[in-house]
């Protein structure tokens, strides 16, 4: 299926500009529910009703309403909010550039892909060569919809990919929690046999390994209960803490040795449960897609 | 200070640490509710049956799918049974390179901090915190969250444990499933060109600062709601016109200008 492009401007910066599409990378695959009345299979839908009076209140008279501290509304017309968004929409300007390795990818929040329109390829082209040579990102804003986002444009294989940001301060800062600290640091050797722990389990990337497996158990228990079998819940059986911390890295260590030998080309995970014939990915994500 | 929304174990090897999980981000957006204009009584969502009307109560609302034109129909206690029997611990596969990950795999940032405060769980907690840290790796493995099984990547970020949800790499788009992302000789660069374009990158170069941005939409939200409460006249806010600019003709003379233009500011 051809994607679709969900907005069409122009990448602004310096003096250079060109004319982009822009794509979600996104295609999530999860399945997806719709809310049923269970006692007779009808669909549900949802009505908005006076919080008081129960009854049913038409579109034109629902607006959007912000409540001050002291309990007093501001009511807000819409095209009071749309002007909020600050611009048309048209631009996405590039401010300044930055090393890529100094963002922490915590900051990035969704991802897109950029295209070139006709025209915009050549310097598209070249954007992407500079920002790859260097390692670069460039940091702007770009007014997505109704809001302004803060935007990192980064090189990535053969695109331009786009990121919304999430701003400081919509991160958790660690000194605002509550952590409860140890008396006494951990050792040189039991760090020293952390280490080589993780060494041991260390692996390269190989995202495809990972499948979603709930994604097939959720099809295939769909599946059970379409042919009217029962479905019954299972018990956890949860590891209990670590006694001794010493002992329990030195048999992790022997043990993972083992498994590292052994797991090589085998797949992550055991896999017991995605045991479904008929949840065929293809199959799943249309659905999703004609819910 | 937020509260716990997960409490389980992290487990390594043979070490478990018992962890809570909080959210590491949190909303900050400017949040509005629906009222009725014309009584000013608050709007309220009811959940009613289409087929005749009825409101619902929350416990005859189950999740609906429908397969090849039969509608199945399941609770949300037959829905944890699609979840792996260890539903409260995050089982540590393998650990990878940060760097090797694409970011666009990451999704919902949490932190994992250590469920109590005895010595055995917080120095296991900073066992792991500090191996990580120091050999640059992020452990790499699954979840349970509300009945669902999650991919998770677990690295040290900010003195803690952090611990973030992953999309499946089939959920992402590749550039090749673009036609419009230019390749081969399509606006192919010069070397010339793209040497202009690294020297106005490294021009318009500057240290990332997260904390130096402001959320320019929540600000101008929270102007319109000020101007809005001691006027109740209506409120224009201006809305820049931004036009879609034609491609610079000459990219060179382009990229040269805002070079000279970069160095001088």
């Amino acid at each position: 299926m051809p994607a679709r492009s969900l907005w069409n401007g122009t990448v602004a910066f310096g003096e250079v500009t060109f004319p982009v599409k822009l794509y979600s990378v996104v295609q999530e695959h999860r399945v997806r529910f719709r809310e049923v009345h269970l006692s007779d299979g009808g669909r549900i839908v949802h009505r908005r009703v006076g919080s008081e009076s129960g009854q049913e209140v038409p579109n034109e008279r629902i607006r959007k309403a912000y409540e001050l501290s002291d309990g007093n509304q501001v009511v807000l017309e819409d095209e009071e909010i749309a002007a909020a968004r600050g611009s048309n929409g048209k631009v996405i300007q590039i401010e300044h550039f930055t090393a890529g390795d100094a963002i922490d990818p915590v900051y990035y929040d969704r991802p897109y892909l950029l295209g070139a329109q006709p025209g915009g390829e050549h310097a598209y082209r070249v954007l992407l060569a500079a920002l790859e040579q260097t390692g670069k990102v460039g940091i702007g804003r770009f007014t997505l919809r109704t809001r302004e986002q803060l935007i990192a444009m980064a090189a990535h294989g053969e695109a331009l990919r786009l990121y919304t940001m999430r701003f400081a301060d919509e991160l958790v800062p660690s000194s605002e929690l509550d952590v409860p600290t140890a008396s006494r640091e951990p050792s040189a050797r039991e760090l020293e046999m952390a280490e080589r722990l993780v060494d041991t389990l260390a692996q390269e990337w190989e995202p495809e390994r990972y499948e979603d497996r709930h994604r097939d158990a959720v099809m295939a228990l769909i599946e059970q209960k379409a042919s009217g079998a029962e479905v019954q819940a299972r018990a956890a059986a949860e590891p209990p803490p670590t006694p001794d911390l010493l002992a329990a890295l030195e048999q992790s260590l022997a043990v993972g040795t083992g498994r590292k030998r052994e797991r090589a080309p085998a797949k992550v995970g055991s896999g017991s449960k995605t045991g479904s014939k008929t949840g065929s990915k293809t199959g799943s994500s249309s659905k999703v897609k004609s819910r | 200070m937020p509260q716990g929304i997960w409490n389980g174990t992290l487990s390594f090897g043979l070490v478990a640490v018992p962890v809570r999980m909080v959210s590491a981000t949190r909303d900050r957006d400017v949040h509005f509710h629906q009222i009725d204009v014309e009584t000013g009584e608050r709007i309220a969502v009811q959940r009613v049956c289409e087929a005749d009307g009825q409101e619902v109560p929350w416990e005859d609302i189950g999740r609906g799918y429908d397969l090849d034109d039969q509608l199945v129909t399941l609770t949300d206690d037959e829905l944890a049974a699609a979840a792996p029997e260890r539903t409260h611990t995050i089982e540590i596969e393998e650990f990878v390179d940060l760097a090797a990950i694409d970011p666009a795999q990451f999704d919902h940032p949490y932190f994992l901090l250590p469920s109590s405060d005895s010595e055995g769980t917080t120095r296991a907690y900073q066992l792991l915190r500090d191996a990580m840290a120091s050999t640059n790796q992020v452990a790499i493995g699954r979840v349970v969250l509300r009945s669902s099984e999650y991919l998770v990547a677990v690295r040290q970020r900010d003195q803690l444990l952090s611990m973030t949800t992953m999309l499946f790499a089939d959920e992402l788009r590749s550039a090749d499933e673009i036609d419009s992302v230019p390749t081969g000789s399509t606006g192919e660069p010069t070397r010339g060109e793209v040497a202009e374009a690294v020297k106005l990158i490294d021009a318009m170069t500057r240290e990332f600062d997260p904390a130096g941005y402001e959320n320019r939409y929540r600000a101008r939200l929270t102007e319109l709601i000020e101007s809005k409460r001691t006027s109740k006249r209506k409120v224009e806010l201006s809305v820049e016109d931004e036009a879609a600019t034609a491609p610079a003709p000459d990219l060179m003379a382009a990229l040269k200008a805002s070079l000279e233009r970069a160095r001088r500011d």
